[in-house]
């Protein structure tokens, strides 16, 4: 569906390692922790794309490298035709006036010294300082946007002078959404906008969203590790793992035909809100926990927990398989050729012939 | 912050047709202070004391340096004036003198109280008890005082109603050729050395050379004061030095001034006789303000009031000096200290501390070291060195506490912004662009005030007793300049003695703390969404 457009936001090999130093004065670094590890995927205009995976896959980091909060070890991240990584500062901040995020906690990320006007006003204000709007804006415009934002999302407007402590937690959420439309933005990155609140309240936060969607036409990346919130609001899916991306498909076709092993897993541990499946369902229970992500790897990365591997996934890495316009993959299963007669010697010996 | 006055009448924001302001934190804060009453009373306590010592140079109170020997040690009154109280301290010691030669009789159970008095060193109860009694057997008739105390007396009261203080204000010079009068400060060096020549009858050259010498001693003092240990050439080599540097004009500026005292002396001198005169002839009226004239060429404007009228509503000191005045002069300086210390060591603190925090890695490595080596030097030892170095002056001292005393509010607000770096909200703003200054002092500063503002308001009062201390070492204020600090610690000889002079300084200090105090405790309550003072 998507490929014939033009991809709002490239992201190209993006690597993000956090170094793990020693010594005190003289540091030096010992290793490092790669939290994201070679992710590429394109975000088309107008869709969702949901970031799915166990707790420390690198999702979160992944959407703060890409709003540059971290400065990306390697990779690129196009944005409407700028490089993020390589821009100078002013070009960044210009460039990411249309890339706003939303953030996990809406009790710790709203400034509890700040009343809730001066908190949906400040992009505005430091964008209007910076002089980065197309057109300056007055206190008074400042004000009228910020009463029209909070009608928006469902707020009461006259609450504008109260503090954050003083709502919900939902209401706090829409606070957040509010901040982040407020440059009107092209691109929202919503780290796990919902986890932190009730069910009730988060179906209601994800129809504010996608109203949101329909009426400003904007694209979501949506982390989130509850899959039954991704099946709903996402168009595709991208299923990580220790900080690689392993699958993306649309989302229909991940729940009905998941085709990496660890897809395979994640959703068989979802459970089903019907006792008598629920009953029947098939778990598929992955042995082990999850690496340390700090070593180096030549193998496939899930090779340690796979339930499918095969000799050669140890010594090889396997690039993203275009299953259909719908489905890419990063397996051996589904290689053109059939891995699954090669023995270990004969595995590592091709390996070793491809690094030379 | 986005507020503006000029703005018209606002549409209606809720279903009330309420009309809702935006507003902001320090607005809110401002309200919830003025909620507070304490608070509210502590700042009003604070600012009335600040402007006090702003303004106390208007004030209508006597001069705090002026030493007037008659009236040492004065108790506090708002009735008697300084001569009754004189007179009264005469007496006194006078009935105790008679009592003690046995002509002021009294019955065998009171010697013996006073006899326990004096043992006990209740030096005062017996001096009012023989007060209160020998007036009462005076009254009676039952007492008279020797003939020598009488004449002590008689002398006593005869000072007290005739000594009067004279303050020249200004001097005319009246030129006898064309008839004008000129004040005589604005005029130049030249034309002042013939008027005080022509004044005292001698030649010009007389004075010039009298001026010259008077400036030559003065610059010398000057220099061997500042470098000390030179032998006699050497110090001649320099003053010819600083003479050179200091020019025609500044030699003119310096000889003018003293030739100004000179004549304000000569001339005070003549006007006293004078007014001598009027007293025996009876015909002074005090308080005296009037132009004199002193010879056909000079005049004056004068203000003399006599010496012992004056009221000293909270006493005197050993030297005689108005307690009122001596401590609101030395309000200036401890306040000065408080705030002014205060204030520098937290603005230093909060940007070191946030630097340190907010950077992290190598800067908050090295800003810690300094701290910790500074907080390893004692230091009094540090303050003390910086005032032998740079010499004594108040000034001095404000930056000598002010350098040693950021450590702890530094330490206090890195560990606060090293907290709130990571937070979410900080994060947020990263994410939309803020810079680095603005989440600094926009977001963590906020969020650390109610930390930084307890800690300055107890700083408040240990400036104002480190000062003390160093004025008491004899490195703080110097007299005749007076502080707090300084005055308890003068008071404190002779205490039972002189109670007053411990009681008003302690208690206008005590006061001014507990109002800073709660006006803290106010202003961090304020600057707290979540107090319990909601709106």
């Amino acid at each position: 569906m998507s490929t014939n457009k033009i991809p709002l936001l490239e992201v190209k090999d993006l690597k993000q390692h956090f170094p793990i130093t020693s010594g005190s004065i003289l540091q030096k670094q010992v290793g490092a922790i790669r939290a994201v590890d070679g992710i590429s995927f394109d975000v088309y205009p107008g869709e969702t794309l949901g970031i799915v995976g166990e707790s420390g896959c690198g999702k979160s980091t992944t959407v703060r490298s890409i709003s540059q909060l971290y400065k990306p070890t390697s990779g690129t991240v196009k944005f409407n035709g700028v490089d993020l990584v390589k821009a100078d500062h002013r070009t960044m901040l210009k460039a990411r006036r249309d890339i706003q995020m939303i953030f996990q906690d809406p009790y710790a990320s709203l400034d509890p010294r700040m009343t809730v006007r001066s908190i949906i006003a400040e992009p505005m204000v430091i964008y209007n300082n910076r002089k980065l709007l197309e057109k300056p804006m007055s206190s008074i415009e400042i004000e009228r946007r910020v009463e029209e934002l909070m009608e928006r999302v469902g707020l009461n407007k006259a609450f504008k002078n109260r503090y954050p402590h003083e709502f919900s937690g939902g209401q706090r959420q829409r606070i957040g959404i509010a901040r982040a439309l407020a440059l009107n933005p092209k691109i929202i990155l919503a780290d796990e906008p919902v986890s932190a609140l009730d069910v009730s309240i988060q179906s209601q936060i994800l129809n504010l969203l996608s109203d949101l969607q329909k009426e400003f036409g904007l694209t979501y990346i949506f982390i989130a590790h509850d899959l039954a919130v991704i099946q709903h609001i996402s168009t595709r899916v991208a299923v990580m793992y220790l900080g690689k991306i392993v699958e993306v498909s649309e989302a229909v076709q991940l729940y009905d035909n998941p085709l990496h092993p660890y897809t395979i897993a994640l959703l068989s541990a979802a459970p089903i809100p019907d006792p008598q499946i629920e009953r029947e369902r098939k778990r598929i229970i992955l042995t082990g926990d999850v690496p340390s992500p700090d070593k180096e790897r030549n193998g496939c990365y899930f090779y340690d927990r796979c339930p499918k591997k095969m000799p050669w996934c140890s010594c090889h890495i396997p690039p993203m398989f275009k299953m259909n316009d719908k489905q890419e993959v990063a397996c051996w299963l589904y290689d053109q050729t059939d891995h699954s007669k090669t023995t270990m010697e004969e595995a590592q010996a091709d390996a070793a012939k491809v690094q030379n | 912050m986005f507020f503006t006055r000029n703005k018209k009448k606002n549409a209606a924001l809720n279903e009330f047709d309420q009309v809702v302001e935006g507003n902001s934190l320090s607005k809110d804060a401002w309200k919830r202070l003025r909620k507070n009453k304490a608070a509210v009373v502590g700042m009003v306590i604070v600012i009335v004391y600040s402007l006090l010592a702003a303004f106390a140079m208007f004030l209508p109170i006597y001069p705090y340096d002026q030493i007037i020997l008659d009236h040492q040690h004065l108790r506090p009154s708002l009735t008697k004036t300084a001569g009754d109280l004189m007179m009264e301290n005469k007496l006194k010691d006078l009935y105790f003198k008679a009592w003690r030669a046995g002509t002021l009789v009294v019955t065998d159970a009171q010697s013996k109280q006073i006899e326990t008095w004096i043992a006990d060193n209740e030096t005062n109860n017996v001096w009012d008890f023989c007060y209160t009694e020998g007036q009462k057997q005076l009254a009676a008739g039952t007492f008279t005082f020797s003939d020598a105390d009488q004449r002590t007396i008689d002398r006593l009261q005869e000072k007290i109603n005739t000594e009067f203080l004279i303050e020249v204000d200004k001097m005319y010079y009246t030129d006898p050729d064309t008839g004008k009068t000129k004040n005589i400060a604005r005029m130049d060096f030249e034309q002042i050395k013939q008027i005080y020549a022509d004044y005292l009858g001698v030649d010009v050259a007389v004075i010039a050379q009298q001026s010259d010498q008077e400036i030559r001693n003065q610059v010398l003092n000057k220099v061997k004061a500042a470098t000390p240990g030179l032998s006699t050439e050497e110090y001649e080599a320099n003053l010819e030095l600083e003479l050179q540097s200091m020019g025609d004009k500044g030699i003119a500026t310096l000889g003018k001034s003293n030739m100004l005292v000179s004549i304000k002396t000569a001339i005070s001198r003549s006007i006293e006789r004078g007014l001598k005169q009027e007293i025996k002839d009876g015909t002074a009226k005090f308080p005296v303000n009037r132009t004199v004239v002193v010879n056909e060429k000079i005049s004056a404007a004068i203000t003399a009031d006599l010496k012992h009228t004056r009221h000293y509503y909270l006493g005197t000191d050993y030297s005689g000096r108005d307690m009122l005045s001596r401590i609101i002069y030395g309000g200036q300086v401890s306040i000065a200290i408080g705030l002014v210390g205060t204030i520098t060591s937290v603005l230093i603190g909060i940007v070191l501390g946030a630097i340190a925090g907010y950077a992290g890695g190598k800067i908050d490595f090295f800003l810690m070291r300094l701290v910790d080596i500074m907080y390893g030097l004692p230091y009094m030892l540090l303050v003390i060195i910086f005032m032998a170095i740079f010499g004594r002056n108040i000034m001095n001292l404000f930056v000598a506490l002010a350098i040693v005393s950021w450590l702890t509010v530094a330490r206090m607000v890195r560990g606060q912004v090293m907290s709130l770096k990571n937070s979410e909200y900080v994060e947020a703003a990263r994410s939309m662009g803020a810079s680095t200054w603005r989440i600094i002092f926009r977001h963590m500063v906020p969020n650390s005030l109610s930390v930084i503002i307890v800690y300055s308001t107890l700083r408040v009062p240990a400036f104002i007793m480190q000062e003390s201390f160093l004025s008491f070492l004899g490195l703080g204020v110097q007299a005749p300049y007076a502080s707090w600090g300084s005055l308890v610690g003068d008071a404190v000889n002779g205490m039972t003695l002189y109670p007053w002079k411990l009681i008003f300084p302690a208690l206008a200090m005590t006061i001014f703390l507990f109002a800073m105090n709660f006006f803290g405790d106010g202003l961090r309550d304020a600057f707290d969404p979540q107090s319990k003072n909601q709106l």
